[in-house]
């Protein structure tokens, strides 16, 4: 029987304060500790990972039982709850997010073995009581009596994404709306890349550059694991991870990057959400904050919505782009190749990677594209491209339509932009695509 | 008893205190401790905690019943729990409900540092009803989380 409803304790399982777990062994002495991880699975159970205290599994296992204290880290008010072993878990949803979540929490002190999760528990909770403030040194303040209509906002949010008719709009107005509607201020997209092990920023908004093509490896910190793993992933406040996982590891440094990742000042708050469609990854949308318990239960669930929305968006549009008849233009040709100073543009064919000069600037389908580009160009003088020749074209050895040939070229072009020259992109009209260049390129192949 | 000078004073230095007793069901009992320190005259272990805060706890903290308490030092997750058998539990002295004070005025900075605020802690630390469990102190346990975690650091007796 529960007496507390556990709905009305989800904040409590957030991991803001760590839970409390004791209990007893055959003889009858007590056992005590600190838990990683307590969350909510429905109206009657919770599910406990506990992979280091060897005596409380040995104690679960001869009775049982288990008793917990958790806090709720918005109002400061701690439940106790007793709970009955029900199973372990060794996979499934609940044993992938909880592991999904100790692996970013390892991660983030570049540690990402030291807290492998083996197996969660799931408890069946017979009771739930408040332990009742007796002299309590604040008190919360009253809750809003009216909570945010997250469900009316998401479905505000998606009758504008229904407005749109490109991929660009899409993204880029996704992340305005999740501002205007949500209050998220620091947001991006990134796209999965051709052969699925990196994604590349293609939409940031809040932050002091764009970061367009900064990469994240499958796997890597919240957003590398959120693609990995195809699971949403909420990290409530960010420094109980670093603390938990630096009692058990030193930490590690990050890996370099080629273009730098638009990052905030000590975040807090931090969700990765997979925009899956048709049963693919399209790529992950990103939301943080330097706030703690920015984003709730219900915020995650309103940003699914929109997620699932802004990945069949993509989707929709590429399937669109690619059956469209927009005729390809007769080629252009451009008057301003002897302009400016020379440059030389590296190719690297193994990955697609494109230099200028020495710094680099773009790999994978987009960096094929611009070698693409500007080879037809020193060839002929074309400037002008269309969508439509490029799917056709198999020497760029790109992959199928699928795999988001438009929202490439939007990171292309928008990689090339921030980077100011002196090769640029333009989209004169829909399925085309215009080259700028000023100066002289060369051409190498390494 | 004696217990080793570096046990001792992390005991009573700026640490977390949970405790757990145990029903005659051998159900456990989870309550939060609001100070400790080891006196030396008479080996015990002294745990003060608010018996108004944790009704259930205290019901279980009587005259020779186990007790099992750990002590955490919140910047370091550095742990060690201490079982052992309740001696005896008595209205906190003034001086004890000074030490109480004491704890609670330094831990709150402390925590705060570590981002967790006064709000989130208003029913963590509760010198109301205070009142002293003295036990001795059998066994001692190693808990920072890691591959050590539970071992033994010793067994008296």
């Amino acid at each position: 029987m529960t007496n507390v409803p556990l709905e009305t304790l989800r904040d409590s399982f957030e991991g803001i304060m760590p839970s409390v777990i004791a209990t007893t062994d055959p003889a009858g002495m007590p056992n005590i500790s600190y838990l990683s991880h307590v969350q909510y699975v429905d109206s009657s159970h919770v599910v406990l990972s506990n992979q280091f205290f060897s005596k409380t599994a040995a104690n679960v296992k001869a009775s049982g039982r288990a008793t917990l204290v958790v806090i709720d880290g918005r109002t400061g008010l701690q439940h106790v709850l007793d709970l009955t072993f029900e199973r372990s878990m060794r996979e499934g949803e609940i044993f992938e997010r909880i592991s999904a979540h100790l692996d970013v929490m390892a991660g983030l002190q570049g540690k990402s073995d030291m807290l492998k999760l083996k197996a969660v528990d799931i408890y069946k909770v017979e009771s739930c009581r408040c332990v009742e403030p007796v002299a309590p040194l604040q008190t919360a303040p009253q809750a809003p009596a009216v909570s945010r209509n997250l469900l009316g906002e998401a479905a505000a949010t998606t009758r504008l994404f229904s407005e749109m008719t490109d991929a660009e709009t899409l993204l880029d107005r996704s992340l305005e709306l999740l501002e205007q509607k949500f209050g998220v201020l620091h947001s991006m997209i990134l796209l999965t890349n051709e052969t699925g092990s990196k994604l590349s920023t293609v939409a940031s908004r809040g932050y002091p550059h764009f970061g367009f093509g900064a990469e994240v490896a499958f796997g890597d910190g919240i957003v590398g694991i959120a693609a990995q793993r195809r699971l949403t992933i909420r990290i409530a406040d960010m420094r109980r991870g670093q603390r938990y996982v630096s009692a058990v590891a030193e930490a590690g440094r990050p890996p370099q990057e080629e273009i730098a990742m638009p990052v905030i000042d000590q975040p807090q708050s931090q969700i990765a959400l997979p925009l899956i469609a048709n049963g693919r990854l399209a790529g992950v949308l990103f939301a943080e904050s330097t706030e703690s318990f920015a984003f709730s239960h219900d915020d995650e669930a309103a940003f699914e919505i929109l997620a699932a929305q802004i990945a069949a968006g993509l989707a929709i549009f590429e399937l669109a782009d690619a059956s469209s008849d927009y005729s390809d233009q007769h080629p252009a040709l451009d008057g301003s190749i002897h302009q400016g100073k020379g440059f030389r543009l590296r190719f690297f064919p193994h990955d697609g990677g494109v230099f200028i000069d020495n710094d680099y600037v773009i790999r994978g389908v987009p960096g094929r594209l611009l070698f693409h580009f500007v080879q037809a160009y020193l060839q002929t003088g074309r400037t002008e491209f269309s969508n439509r020749e490029i799917r056709r074209d198999r020497s760029l050895n790109l992959p199928e339509f699928k795999d988001n040939l438009e929202t490439r070229l939007i990171l292309l072009r928008r990689r090339l932009e921030e980077r100011g020259g002196p090769v640029r992109l333009e989209r004169p009209e829909r399925g085309q695509i215009r080259l700028r260049i000023e100066g002289m390129p060369r051409l190498v192949i390494e | 008893m004696e217990l080793e000078d570096s046990v001792a004073s992390f005991l009573s230095s700026k640490v977390m205190i949970i405790a757990a007793t145990r029903d005659q069901t051998l159900k456990a009992h989870i309550g939060r401790g609001c100070g400790a320190f080891f006196d030396n005259d008479a080996g015990d272990v002294v745990l003060l905690s608010s018996a108004s805060q944790w009704p259930e706890f205290f019901a279980c903290a009587v005259k020779g019943a186990p007790i099992a308490v750990t002590f955490v030092e919140p910047s370091s997750y550095k742990a060690i729990q201490v079982k052992g058998q309740i001696n005896q539990v008595v209205p906190a002295t003034s001086e004890q409900r000074e030490r109480a004070a004491r704890y609670i005025e330094q831990m709150l900075p402390l925590m705060a540092g570590l981002g967790v605020n006064r709000l989130q802690l208003s029913t963590v630390f509760a010198d109301d009803a205070l009142a002293a469990i003295r036990f001795w102190p059998a066994d001692l346990f190693v808990q920072t989380p890691g591959p050590s975690a539970g071992e033994p650091m010793r067994r008296i007796g």
